[in-house]
């Protein structure tokens, strides 16, 4: 599989991060991976990136629901990075909601263009696999 | 002591007939007199207490239908009562059809008629009013659903669908130390789960729960949180320190005050920085005067300014790195409420966190 592409895991739950981080080690055997449990975080390292000439693909699995700032928020800060930083990445949102029980309807979060899918939580190798297949 | 009259309004342009109403009323009803629509607007607007309005049909400047039907949305409380001879029956029947007025009485009048029909207007508007303020019970009931149904699929399928993913992940896992570590993770989404349960129960006894009111002795409970801290204190590292001075008889209910108790103190063993080497929480009650001054206070990591405004609202959230429901600080408040209570925060960013608690002695 392809190796020149690196993952970066939002997730406020350690256990939700933990199996993300595992199943995406089952699927790539040698990839990067970091996570944050704060959206924040994961903004300043990007930001802080920005600068260098890292031409890696970087897929990030976001959680919607978090404390101080959830998914929404997070995407919405993100647009805000010049285009060509932007573009070494593509967000896939991971949640528990469905688009059924979720009064601010999921599914919004897809307008944005760097998000490109939604998965349900439990992750699967399934799951993941079919996101790349795409 | 009598109960308060019922007030009522009659408008009516001819003054002799606003003296012989008020003269035949004033004994059961503190009566209001309005010989013209502005007058009668205006009283109106200064006495919102009034439960009914007669109006007479024929006067100068509206008809008492038209006037109900203007006062029906701008003064929509007081029920409305015609008074009127056997005229214009179109126009009344068509009033109580539209729904502008509540009934009418004919001219010449006499007292038992009035009395009978302010009793009935009365009734009306008491049934009226509860129903106004069960309504927002209702609405209040609902909005607080709606946060929970809300809730529920976030804090309760969160950590079971974590769980769940960790079982089918087990399922390709060979390495027993991977298996080790993922056991304690599973560990923390239980605890959490249940932590979460445990104070939805608080949430539900306080908000339904009458008051038990007993002696408080803070020795006591304070001996009761001791033994449950003490345990935390010691595999943390965490000085405990407590301070009780009661002199007096302190009455109050035991169950809301545990709670508060257990929510701050939690908190404060939960909240430290882990990586400070001085780690502390001081418990202090002094009672005097008949009121319960009380201070839990922490070392941990601080609440950013920006968020203490919050802390008590429900599933607010300022951190990610503990699990927490979104529940503890909110109950603290409902059980302050019920205490008559008051709370006060002061915190400062990885110094620590102060809560001033107040309560007086019921």
């Amino acid at each position: 599989m392809n190796t020149d592409l690196s993952f970066i895991i939002i997730d406020d739950s350690e256990l939700d991060s933990f199996l993300t981080r595992k199943f995406l080690k089952l699927t790539y055997k040698e990839v990067s991976i970091s996570s944050f449990q704060n959206a924040q975080d994961a903004l300043d390292i990007i930001g802080e990136n920005a600068g260098s000439d890292n031409l890696t693909q970087t897929i990030i699995l976001l959680d919607l629901q978090m404390p101080i700032m959830n998914g929404f928020q997070f995407v919405e800060e993100f647009e805000k990075f010049p285009p060509e930083v932007q573009k070494n990445y593509k967000i896939v949102v991971q949640t528990v909601l469905t688009a059924k029980n979720d009064p601010n309807d999921i599914n919004s979060i897809l307008k944005y263009g760097t998000v490109k899918s939604i998965i349900q939580k439990p992750l699967t190798t399934e799951k993941l696999l079919s996101l790349f297949e795409q | 002591m009598a109960p308060e009259k019922i007030k009522i309004l009659y408008v009516d342009d001819e003054p002799d007939n606003l003296v012989g109403f008020k003269a035949s009323l004033r004994l059961h009803y503190k009566v209001f007199t309005a010989v013209n629509i502005p007058q009668a607007l205006s009283c109106l607007d200064n006495h919102p207490e009034i439960r009914v309005v007669f109006c007479d049909q024929r006067m100068p400047e509206k008809t008492g239908v038209d006037f109900f039907e203007e006062i029906r949305v701008s003064h929509p409380l007081p029920v409305r009562i015609l008074i009127t001879a056997y005229t214009n029956v179109e126009s009344i029947i068509d009033a109580i059809n539209k729904g502008n007025i509540f009934r009418y009485v004919k001219k010449p009048w006499t007292e038992t008629d009035l009395i009978a029909a302010i009793d009935e207007a009365n009734k009306f508007y008491m049934a009226n009013s509860m129903l106004t303020i069960k309504n927002d019970e209702l609405q209040r009931a609902y909005n607080e659903l709606n946060k929970f149904a809300h809730s529920v699929s976030h804090d309760i399928r969160g950590p079971l669908t974590g769980i769940l993913g960790a079982i089918n992940l087990a399922r390709e896992m060979d390495d027993a130390e991977e298996m080790k570590e993922m056991m304690f993770l599973m560990e923390k989404s239980v605890k959490k789960l249940d932590a979460y349960v445990l104070s939805m129960h608080d949430y539900y006894s306080l908000q339904r729960g009458e008051l038990k009111i007993t002696e408080i002795d803070f020795h006591q409970i304070v001996d009761e949180l001791k033994a449950i801290y003490d345990i935390n204190a010691k595999i943390n590292h965490v000085a405990f320190n407590i301070d009780v001075k009661q002199e007096e008889i302190f009455r109050s209910d035991q169950a809301p005050l545990r709670l508060i108790f257990n929510n701050l103190l939690s908190n404060a063993f939960k909240y430290q920085d882990k990586k400070s080497k001085t780690k502390s929480v001081e418990l202090s009650i002094h009672v005097r005067k008949s009121v319960a001054t009380i201070y839990v206070k922490d070392t941990g990591i601080g609440i950013l300014g920006s968020h203490v405004g919050e802390i008590f609202n429900l599933f607010y959230r300022s951190n990610s790195v503990e699990v927490g429901s979104g529940l503890g600080l909110y109950n603290v408040k409902s059980a302050l409420l019920k205490l008559n209570g008051q709370i006060e925060v002061n915190s400062v960013l990885h110094q620590g966190t102060t809560f001033k608690v107040t309560i007086p002695s019921i």
